[in-house]
């Protein structure tokens, strides 16, 4: 029989990146039921925005996880195309100037260095716009790292310390004996552990349950189009406004754009851009509809007409894990010692990433040091409402 | 618009489901991305033991005329994006089909083995050489090198010789993770004694025959003559690699080098030869993206080249409605192909009720002959492929769900 | 002479000649033959830059399968020169990576 220290299920981003932290003084088994990053982690853009975060708790959390992000290449010994590129909001309508303006004085105020640019400005630095936007706002704090580089470079890192990675295997049951966990059982076995964590991102509910937890995580489908290749078209990356209206406006339902679409623009190293997004509720059915995929890209060209000429050459679809609120949950539960949950990051898991990994290393060690961070992301915030 | 039957590639396989189909009585659509029907046919040209030179291109044409009397309606040049339930089959023009019955004969692909140098214009897939040269009747180049030793390699290899080009050698691609098993001295020798049975081309068939003597293999390539053996004109070198391909804006020259037998070369004994095309094969994999993405289960099968959709006895999918035949299902010779795309043709037939189950028994035990009579074979133990992708549609059959119904 | 005209096993194709214009120049080429077989029967081989480093590229897998090979048609961007016919007077030009 196996034995571990902490058993981590889910090999995304976020499961790579605890696996990585646990690892410093535990032997850890990260167990993935397919390859690492290939579902939600290997669907996504690339952004690492700040200045789309809520201002308050979300900002701060952010902001911890970006500070791991500047030196995370040296730390894991790998190239994840970290880039310091800079982030755009496009404000597309007049309306949307009000409610920008004062989102941009809030974050100012949390000490994100964000500037409101006119049309001219916006278009200075990025051409392809549509001269009919209002204005945008800009953030050099804004960053980039390529998502499979990231939890491959988190899974490397992690069997360089000594983790054993599992892929291909599914996990089947979690045995709890007298509310404490003693074990994880997988189909090719069965590996005996007082901690397991559950990092199965939308996944996640369905491993809770099998320790007895219900857990309100729901997949929230998106789809990306991914264009050929192309010469540099998209300095950094590029949201629009009506991107964080349906982010944080969730009240004005009466608005929200048909599938929930708003852009997410972007331009890998070798050229390719991905053009974002929808935000479904569907389950886990993956066959979006071709209306979906025509919406995307009417909106995309509309914000930036250039992309009218390139071709689109495939599409890719993730499930978000989402949480109702815009945060993960990152938590013990009470129930069940010993099992931890990291998972709910729905759009955010690549820019938390890094801090996920380290909140979770406090919990297994059950040390105080990031009480404030952690305190929000309790699973019972939900019930609490 | 509606059909019967919607066949994606007018290769030989999804022609021949169509004419199939179509002679039955069925509706039926075909969409193709290339302006002219034949899809790998056309580049084909061999010889056969029986019945002389296998023209891919005179087939083709025979294959749409008939596509054309049986009233089949033909979208070449259109490409399908998507296949929406159920089922609605989206072309880049926009326009949109719709059936029940939806064929995906998409065919294969060759497999890259990069090649420092090998973006540069002149180098190109072996298959791209067979096209140009069989088809188009241009000379891919005047001196032609040709990497990696394969049937498909050897026949366009010979290919080249016939028509008139300059072929200075074919070579073993340089040792890293793409080439992987075909790039050491050793293993192309036991690999070549394992095909030389099915070839009817001269290059396989000497270099095979030599290879299948115990002695050879026993004592390996140690013992094949380091400046190659001339087949017809042709050096064939199995111990020599090319390292690199250079030019400043188009091929002008290679590198070679002699190799170990373990496939290490011999950096000190490289010498350039100048050539204005390269041409690299790595073998043949199924393209099936697009069954995919319409939700079909894959399987991989080493055996058949790679990931092929999961597929019944009578060429169906995971998906009700999607049926596959050619070489998406696994690497096999066009005659095959051809008899898998009678039999999804037979069986949509038969399912639209146009007549009789039973000639579906018939038509499984053309395709077990066209297999068995083969004169090509692309992959090694193809029986054990086939024999585990019927083993993994039985399992998958057997739980009654679908693999994914859990996440 | 990059043509095959006297092939010990295959009769001669049936040919009607058309003119084409690959970067401003004109060029015959046979009806019937893809775009980039006709450019390398009349010698070229580059058919468009990379985006990044701009080095050359041409045909490589000649089934439309890769996009190495894509050119401008006529005004439409990306056009794959190994699936695509020639029409008398088309004019193509290379994608240099910065007239995307």
């Amino acid at each position: 029989m196996q034995t571990a220290d902490a058993v981590v299920i889910g090999g995304g981003v976020i499961g790579t990146s605890i696996a990585y932290r646990l690892a410093e003084h535990r032997k850890v088994v990260l167990i993935e039921k397919g390859e690492i990053g290939a579902q939600t982690s290997g669907a996504c853009d690339k952004a690492i925005f700040l200045q789309s975060k809520k201002p308050g708790f979300p900002i701060k959390l952010a902001n911890a996880s970006r500070r791991i992000y500047e030196n995370l290449e040296d730390e894991l010994e790998a190239s994840i195309e970290f880039k310091k590129d800079g982030g755009m909001i496009v404000i597309e309508k007049e309306s949307h100037l009000p409610f920008m303006k004062d989102f941009i004085k809030k974050q100012n105020k949390a000490g994100i260095d964000v500037k409101l640019l006119d049309r001219k400005e916006s278009l200075a630095w990025q051409p392809s716009l549509s001269s009919h936007i209002a204005g945008s706002a800009y953030s050099k704090e804004d960053a980039e790292v390529n998502p499979l580089l990231l939890s491959q470079g988190f899974a490397e890192a992690s069997k360089r310390k000594g983790v054993e990675i599992q892929t291909h295997t599914e996990v089947t049951d979690i045995a709890v004996n007298h509310g404490k966990v003693i074990g994880v059982q997988t189909d090719k076995g069965y590996i005996a552990t007082e901690l397991v964590v559950n990092a199965a991102g939308p996944f996640a509910p369905k491993i809770a349950e099998m320790a007895g937890i219900g857990l309100t995580i729901m997949p929230r489908r998106g789809a990306i189009l991914i264009s050929e290749k192309v010469k540099p078209l998209i300095h950094g990356n590029i949201l629009c406004s009506q991107y964080i209206a349906a982010k944080h406006l969730e009240e004005s339902n009466s608005n929200d754009p048909p599938y929930g679409i708003g852009l997410s623009l972007g331009q890998t190293e070798s050229g390719n851009l991905l053009i974002g997004g929808s935000r479904e509720f569907k389950g886990f059915d993956k066959a979006v509809e071709p209306e979906v995929l025509s919406a995307i890209a009417a909106h995309a060209n509309r914000i930036a007409p250039a992309l009218k000429q390139i071709r689109i050459i495939r599409t890719m679809v993730g499930f978000r894990p989402f949480t109702g609120d815009g945060l993960p949950i990152i938590d013990e539960s009470r129930d069940v010692k010993g099992f931890i949950i990291a998972a709910g990051h729905e759009g955010d898991g690549i820019a938390l990433a890094p801090i996920t990994g380290v909140l979770v290393a406090s919990l297994a060690d059950n040390n105080s040091n990031y009480k404030d961070l952690l305190e929000p992301l309790r699973m019972n915030r939900m019930q609490a409402v | 618009m509606k059909y019967d039957l919607i066949v994606i590639g007018a290769g030989p396989a999804g022609m021949s489901a169509a004419i199939k189909a179509a002679s039955y009585g069925a509706k039926v659509a075909v969409i193709d991305e290339n302006p002219s029907a034949g899809g790998k046919l056309l580049g084909q040209l061999h010889k056969e033991p029986k019945s002389g030179w296998w023209h891919g291109r005179k087939i083709a044409r025979e294959m749409e005329t008939n596509l054309r009397q049986t009233g089949v309606t033909c979208f070449q040049g259109k490409e399908v994006w998507g296949i929406y339930p159920r089922w609605k089959v989206i072309m880049n023009n926009g326009e949109e089909l719709q059936s029940e019955n939806v064929l995906i004969a998409s065919g294969a692909t060759e497999k890259a083995i990069p090649v420092p140098g090998w973006t540069l214009p002149g180098a190109m897939a072996v298959g791209a050489a067979q096209t140009l040269t069989n088809y188009h009747r241009v000379k891919p180049g005047n001196k032609v090198a040709v990497i990696g030793v394969d049937p498909l390699s050897l026949s366009v290899a010979h290919q080249l010789k016939i028509a008139g080009v300059h072929v200075v050698g074919i070579f073993l691609p340089p040792n890293n993770e793409f080439s992987k098993d075909r790039s050491t001295p050793s293993q192309m020798i036991s690999y070549l004694s394992s095909m030389a049975h099915a070839a009817p081309n001269i290059f396989l068939k000497f270099a095979g025959n030599m290879a299948k003597y115990p002695f050879v293999q026993q004592v390996g390539a140690k013992f094949y003559p380091r400046f190659g053996i001339i087949i017809w004109g042709t050096p064939f070198y199995l111990r020599k690699t090319v390292l690199e391909i250079g030019g400043a804006e188009q091929v002008e020259h290679i590198k070679v080098a002699p190799v170990s037998q373990e496939g290490i070369p011999n950096e000190d004994r490289v010498k350039t030869v100048d050539v204005d095309c390269v041409c690299i094969s790595g073998g043949l994999y199924p393209l099936m993206e697009l069954a995919g993405a319409a939700g079909c289960e894959s399987v991989y099968i080493e055996e058949l080249g790679g990931h092929i959709p999961l597929h019944s006895p009578e060429m169906e999918t995971t998906q009700p409605g999607i049926f596959v035949a050619g070489n998406i299902t696994g690497i096999e010779s066009a005659k095959v192909a051809m008899e898998q795309g009678n039999l999804a043709g037979t069986v949509v037939a038969a399912k639209l009720g146009l007549f009789s189950y039973k000639l579906i028994e018939e038509a499984q035990k053309n395709v077990k002959e066209a297999r068995e009579n083969a004169v090509i074979t692309f992959q090694q133990n193809i029986a054990k492929g086939r024999e585990k992708s019927q083993q993994s549609w039985k399992e998958y059959d057997s739980k009654g769900v679908k693999l994914y119904a859990d996440s | 002479m990059m043509r095959i005209t006297d092939h010990p096993i295959l009769e001669d194709l049936e040919k009607r000649p058309v003119t084409i214009t690959f970067n401003g120049m004109d060029y015959q080429a046979y009806e019937g033959e893809s775009i980039a077989a006709a450019l390398l029967a009349n010698h070229i081989r580059v058919l468009r830059y990379s985006e990044k480093n701009r080095e050359p590229r041409g045909i490589y897998c000649g089934i439309g399968h890769c996009y190495e090979c894509r050119v401008t048609v006529d005004g439409k961007r990306s056009v794959r020169a190994c699936i695509t016919k020639v029409r008398d007077q088309m004019c193509i030009k290379s994608q240099d990576g910065d007239d995307s």
